[in-house]
């Protein structure tokens, strides 16, 4: 019903989906999911819940044990790899160990995913000290991300993960190192792109992140997973509760 | 705001430098090296096969030595008794079209200019002459051929020149065989030490494809940075080699030169050869290319 009344397919669905590492138990169990179109959900549990291998799931670095996961409607299992190729283009990811390539400079570790698809060096360019400059990296735009400190070595991620304005975003704990100033800031930047269709999961924390911003939450358990709604009735109305 | 065009580096993949590329430059120089030594040889062999089939194709002469015996006239009937056998014998050989024996006047021509006009053939001990037409697809062992010939006359004999020739060309079909093995071999070598070394780094840099994986990189973005940088290696090594290769090309000719100047002289190369010699590391560079880049596509396939 949900998803019929936005009329919108989900981007993400999940079903009876198990997760193990190797011969070890499941680490998650059963997951059932759908994330529709545009919407914003954070991504709690307790450390080794699974939240980043639920997240790994969603940016196709992994598939299910069992159980069959969709991503904008293309099953995984099933999926030929030049297509997920096609797939991860659409998707942002921020790392919660960030993840970049320190050999390189800030500009081209934020260029990555514009290189891979092919687009015009010039355009590049642009966009990429537009949104350093965004972060509040232009200073850095030559350095190696090697030299960069934590806080701003999570912005480049970030930076990264949004350059080429992808359908769905997932961040894996995006504001734990930056500080106190900036970390509304980088989350306006995501509420700013869910505004504009880009569905999230952001994985975290911090309480306080989410009672600031009132967005349903998926919360990993005992290998499983609950949704809690905001109580704020107004949000319930609109995520149709 | 700076100019990130001047300093931007492109290289994802950090694949220069290291050990890695030196043992492979170093390799790849060896193999060219050998391989372009060997296919000069096999290449001055071709020249001088071309110019001995030349000279054994088509005909060949068969000496009938003449019978000793003091009455002459028997001696005559017996030695044309001989070249009669010989000649049956030779029209049923395969690959021969026509065996001809040399007339009396064209035997006289023949010796006329060490004996003079005049000779009477009955009085000497000639020996006879078969001319012997070979179809120029024939296949005719000549050494089984001599062979066969003294079975049916003891007195007959194939021309000395051609069957020594011919066991040259023998000599020099084995060389090339196995030169030719050696350069298979060497490409094989520098393949695979491509490959190896191209798995080897591709599991170094795991992480960091991994990374341009969930950008949304396809194989062939990545196979393509690694077909670059061996091709690279691949034409460098390459131009090592043939630097190398080079003089001791000449220094190897002018010692085949001493040795024997009348028939290795035959085995210049030509510019055809040249060229091809001189296109090696552009060979090598192709390989390397190649290699790489399916080493890469195959490892990938097997990650997610
Ligand atoms: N590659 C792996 N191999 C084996 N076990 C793994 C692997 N990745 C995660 N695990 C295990 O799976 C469980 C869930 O890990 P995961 O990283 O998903 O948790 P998390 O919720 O992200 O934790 P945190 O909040 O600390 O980041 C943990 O017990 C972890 O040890
Ligand atoms: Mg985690």
């Amino acid at each position: 019903m949900i998803t019929q009344a936005r009329g919108n397919t989900n981007i993400i669905e999940m079903q009876n989906v198990g997760i193990r590492y190797g011969q070890g138990p499941e680490i998650l169990s059963d997951i059932r999911l759908a994330l529709p179109k545009g919407s914003f959900h954070f991504l709690t549990g307790k450390s080794g819940a699974g939240k980043t291998s639920l997240l790994s799931m969603m940016y196709l670095a992994q598939k299910p044990s069992r159980g069959t996961v969709s991503v904008f409607g293309k099953d995984i299992n099933f999926t030929h790899r030049d297509n997920l190729a096609m797939l991860r283009r659409r998707i942002g990811v921020v790392f919660q160990d960030f993840r970049l390539l320190d050999h390189l400079s800030a500009f081209d570790n934020v260029a990555l995913p514009l290189r891979v698809c092919g687009m015009d060096e010039r355009e590049i360019r642009k966009r990429v000290n537009e949104l350093l400059s965004w972060v509040e990296l232009d200073r850095h735009i030559l350095d190696t991300t090697a030299t960069l400190s934590g806080g701003e070595k999570q912005r480049i991620a970030i930076a990264r993960a949004v350059i080429n304005r992808p359908d769905l975003l997932l961040a894996d704990e995006p504001t734990g190192n930056v500080d106190n100033d900036i970390a509304p800031k980088l989350m306006k930047l995501f509420v700013e792109l869910n505004k504009l269709g880009t569905t999230v999961v952001i994985a975290t924390h911090s309480e306080k992140l989410i009672n600031d911003f009132a967005f349903p939450r998926l919360h990993l358990q005992n290998r499983g997973l609950r949704i809690y709604y905001p109580s704020d009735s107004s949000l319930m109305e609109k995520y149709h509760v | 705001m700076s100019d990130t065009s001047l300093i931007s580096r492109r290289q994802e993949l950090p694949l220069k430098g290291g050990n890695t590329s030196l043992f492979l430059q170093v390799i790849i120089s060896i193999a060219v090296f050998i391989f372009a030594i060997t296919l000069s040889g096999v290449l001055s062999i071709n020249a001088m096969l071309s110019n001995w089939n030349q000279s054994i194709l088509g005909s060949l002469t068969v000496q009938i030595m003449p019978v000793n015996d003091s009455n002459r006239e028997k001696a005559q009937t017996e030695t044309l008794a001989h070249q009669e056998k010989t000649l049956e014998f030779l029209k049923n050989v395969n690959g021969v079209i026509k065996a001809t024996p040399l007339k009396d006047e064209q035997l006289q021509q023949l010796i006329q200019p060490w004996l003079g006009d005049g000779i009477d053939l009955i009085n000497l001990p000639m020996p006879r002459i078969i001319d012997v037409k070979i179809a120029s697809n024939a296949e005719i062992d000549f050494t089984q051929l001599a062979q066969d010939l003294t079975a049916v006359s003891p007195y007959a004999s194939l021309d000395n020149h051609k069957l020594w020739l011919n066991k040259l060309i023998k000599f020099a079909d084995g060389l090339k065989a196995l030169a030719m093995t050696i350069l298979i071999l060497v490409t094989a070598i520098t393949s695979g030490a491509i490959f190896y070394t191209t798995q080897m780094n591709l599991g170094l840099h795991s992480a960091i494809i991994e990374i341009l994986h969930t950008m949304g990189a396809k194989d062939t973005y990545i196979a393509q940075q690694y077909a670059r940088r061996m091709g690279f290696l691949g034409l460098i090594g390459g131009l090592l080699g043939l630097l190398c290769a080079i003089p001791t090309i000449f220094f190897i000719a002018s010692l085949a030169k001493q040795i024997e100047g009348g028939i290795i002289s035959e085995a210049n190369l030509n510019i055809n050869d040249w060229f091809i010699i001189f296109s090696l590391p552009l060979f090598s560079m192709a390989i390397s290319m190649f290699t790489a880049y399916h080493t890469v596509k195959k490892t990938l396939r097997k990650m997610l």
